[in-house]
């Protein structure tokens, strides 16, 4: 059993407490989800269990945690590690060995085991969790469901009674996340205590005990799960938090505003034929063929390795097309071109912040010299406060924003969006479409690639999707297609 | 029940031949030959030297690459006798030096990407532990030796990004700015290295990484009878190459034209 005693906590160098008098208990086999808004303090709730915090990231504590009768507080974090694993929620920066069998073996060598109860231990989770074609590969051989998969192994090898996951669905796609489903049933069905937070929380909707809501730092709400599921869905909205039921609420699919539509100059990206191949037995793109007009926003869907980012990699000019051209208002375009045209927004900012302030990052790689125009770009994007701020100081959305401010700047015709809402609560996922449809409304070709349904489904004018075919051809998806679409990813959480 | 089949893949080694040798003795004779390279003079010693480290190399699982760094040698061996007879002035000198000064690295990067490539990260912190090293010194190495190979992959995606933005997408940018072009790859590089390097650190913690009792890693690492007999045939062999360079094969010039 864990029990929060009145606990707050204050980070070293802040000024506001994270936790404020958090009475929490978690009974053992008890599936517990965390949610709330980010920034709300999930992620420190969890680093308080797993003995991260005080030690690991420094701070003032108050009241107690408490594991059976021991406190965590006094524990050191290698103490509590065999008795609490911890699941992080970037799988490609967990990695301490270079192949899968040995990151499965890490926690037990750094516990002492001898060889043989390592072999032992390994051989346990490696049945468990059907992890055996997995065994003896390269990391960077692994998609990130794979990757997250050894994790949860690597921590299962070292048998925990508890279960931590932090955001352990935000980079997957709908097939890992069923696969990352059904691991954690068999985790509960073991009895494991299993505390999750996540902002997407649908595929756990069919588990979990308890859902405990967090407001600045503060557990305003704690609700069974059926009066979870059965949340109305205005306070649910309220509450900024993500629907349970993404084949239910289906967003309506947006307009394409009626001036742009009327405008006669409506320009056209025109592909026509677009086919590449990593390796000659097998096309990943073959033969794709599609329009696309200013105000269209056009989600592209797919499991990880149907090709979404060899697509945008070509449409964005990166990769060049083995056969097929790509026209926009009628002249075909070379791969320079492209670049020129076109803008990427990758999923992780950090790759995409190269100077010392955000004004700097906006004009870069431009001739732009406007103020005004830098001006009006700050204040659409709520920046202007940052404006002489080093771009790594802001916050992850904040950092976002700046990447689309530069687009702004550059005057993009065509914008690509690589997931634009990984990690991202409700509010900031409809802060980032109501973003996205005023770029459109002014005469932008949007695509974006996630898998992230709710969002899509919030968003996008259009729907492009390459896994029904499978076989490197791309369809698009009518409204009748997207909700058998919506069957099949979410069939498995069906009650 | 027990699962034979699993249990063997867990105990399979992907590398064989000399690459299964102690850690401690891949990162000695990198040392060794290291310096040895840089110190021995003579073309007879130094391509015995490649050689010999060609053949290490090639009896432990990666032969293709022992190969191509030979060849480079050899290639760049000859190219470097090229310049003596298209003499312009100071570039010449320029170019030959830095040729000198790629061929006395070659035998250190063949031998040291094979030793990152070949070595398990848990023998080798195991070996590091037996030789007595504290884990605060055992941890950041290898942390470093498991972000290498990342490094490229991040790379490409800053390049990438860089191509879009129109920022020193081009190699004649490259080449007019090359001082920014080098900041803003190394900016991102920095900042994705700080984060990555936070997280594996506390996904370590969480599993024990600062635990300071003795480890066993899963192949049983050992500094036997063998690693010592070959450690004798280096320090032999080195000696050789030592006096080699003082006879007058030592002085022999194998690279020239006609």
């Amino acid at each position: 059993m864990i029990r929060f005693k009145d606990f707050s906590f204050c980070y070293e160098g802040m000024t506001e407490d994270t936790l404020k008098n958090i009475d929490l208990e978690i009974k053992d086999g008890e599936m517990v989800l965390l949610t709330g808004r980010s920034g709300c303090g999930k992620t420190t709730l969890l680093r308080s269990i797993n003995g991260l915090i005080p030690h690991f990231y420094p701070g003032k504590t108050n009241g107690d945690v408490l594991y059976g009768d021991e406190s965590l507080l006094e524990m050191k974090p290698s103490d509590i590690a065999g008795k609490v694993g911890t699941v992080f929620q970037d799988p490609r920066s967990q990695f301490f060995m270079t192949d899968t069998t040995r990151e499965l073996a890490f926690g037990c060598e750094n516990m002492g085991y001898p060889r043989e109860e390592i072999i032992d231990r390994i051989e346990k989770a490696v049945t468990a969790l059907e992890l055996e074609e997995y065994l003896n590969r390269s990391i960077f051989s692994l998609s990130s469901g794979e990757k997250q998969q050894i994790a949860i192994g690597s921590v299962y090898a070292m048998t925990p009674k508890v279960f931590v996951f932090d955001e352990p669905s935000a980079n997957l796609d709908h097939e890992a996340t069923s696969r990352l489903s059904g691991i954690m049933k068999k985790l509960k069905d073991s009895g494991y205590t299993i505390i999750v937070a996540d902002h997407r929380f649908y595929y756990l909707r069919d588990l979990i005990d308890t859902a405990v809501y967090i407001e600045n730092g503060q557990i305003v709400n704690r609700f069974s799960r059926d009066e979870f599921l059965n949340l109305d869905n205005d306070f649910r909205i309220q509450k900024g938090l993500r629907t349970s039921y993404p084949e239910r609420d289906i967003g309506t699919i947006p307009e394409i505003s009626s001036e742009i539509e009327a405008s006669a100059e409506r320009n056209l990206f025109k592909v026509d034929g677009l086919t590449f191949a990593y390796d000659k037995k097998q096309k990943l793109l073959d033969e794709l063929s599609f329009e696309a007009s200013s105000g269209d926003v056009i989600g592209i869907t797919g499991h990880n390795g149907a090709g979404k980012t060899t697509l945008i990699s070509i449409l964005t000019g990166i990769l060049k097309e083995q056969s097929g051209k790509v026209y926009f208002k009628g002249k075909r375009l070379s791969a320079a071109k492209k670049r020129k045209l076109s803008y990427l927004v990758m999923q992780d900012a950090d790759y995409q912040l190269f100077t010392a302030s955000v004004e700097e990052e906006l004009v870069l790689g431009t001739k732009v010299s406007d103020k005004q125009m830098i001006d009006s770009v700050l204040d659409k994007l709520a920046l202007s406060e940052f404006r002489e701020c080093h771009p790594a100081a802001l916050s992850g959305g904040q950092k976002q924003r700046v990447t689309i401010g530069a687009s702004l700047i550059k005057n993009s015709e065509i914008l690509f969006f690589d997931e634009p809402t990984s990690g991202l609560d409700y509010d900031s996922m409809i802060r980032v479409s109501s973003l996205i449809k005023e770029l459109s409304d002014n005469g932008a070709i949007i695509f974006l690639v996630s898998h992230d349904f709710e969002f899509i489904t919030h968003t996008c004018t259009r729907i492009f999707d390459l896994d029904v075919e499978k076989n490197g051809k791309m369809i698009e998806l009518g409204e009748t297609t997207l909700q058998m679409l919506a069957e099949k990813y979410f069939h498995s959480f069906k009650q | 029940m027990i699962n034979e089949s699993v249990r063997n893949k867990i105990t399979e080694v992907t590398f064989h031949g000399t690459a299964r040798l102690d850690p401690r003795l891949k990162l000695l004779m990198l040392i060794i030959l290291g310096c040895v390279s840089f110190f021995i003079n003579g073309d007879v010693p130094s391509l015995l030297l490649m050689t010999a480290v060609t053949v290490f190399v090639a009896a432990g699982s990666d032969p293709k690459w022992g190969i191509k760094m030979l060849i480079i040698y050899i290639l760049i061996s000859y190219l470097n006798i090229c310049l003596k007879y298209i003499y312009i002035p100071v570039i010449s000198l320029m170019i030959s030096m830095f040729g000198v000064t790629v061929l006395k690295a070659m035998p250190i990067v063949t031998l040291g990407r094979w030793v990152l490539k070949s070595t398990y990260m848990d023998e080798l912190t195991v070996a590091l532990e037996r030789a007595g090293m504290p884990l605060t010194v055992i941890i950041p190495f290898v942390v470093m030796f498991r972000y290498i190979p990342t490094l490229g992959i991040e790379y490409k995606l800053i390049r990438n990004t860089m191509k879009i933005r129109g920022v020193s997408d081009s190699f004649i940018k490259i080449l007019l700015h090359p001082f920014a072009t080098f900041e803003y790859i190394l900016i991102p590089l920095l900042m994705r290295c700080l984060k990555v390097s936070d997280e594996l650190a506390a996904s370590g913690t969480t599993r024990g990484m600062e635990r300071t009792n003795k480890r066993y890693a899963l192949q049983e690492v050992r500094f036997g009878f063998i690693e010592y007999l070959i450690l004798a045939f280096v320090l032999i062999f080195v000696a050789g190459l030592f006096v080699l360079e003082k006879t007058p094969a030592g002085h022999f010039v194998i690279w020239r034209l006609g």
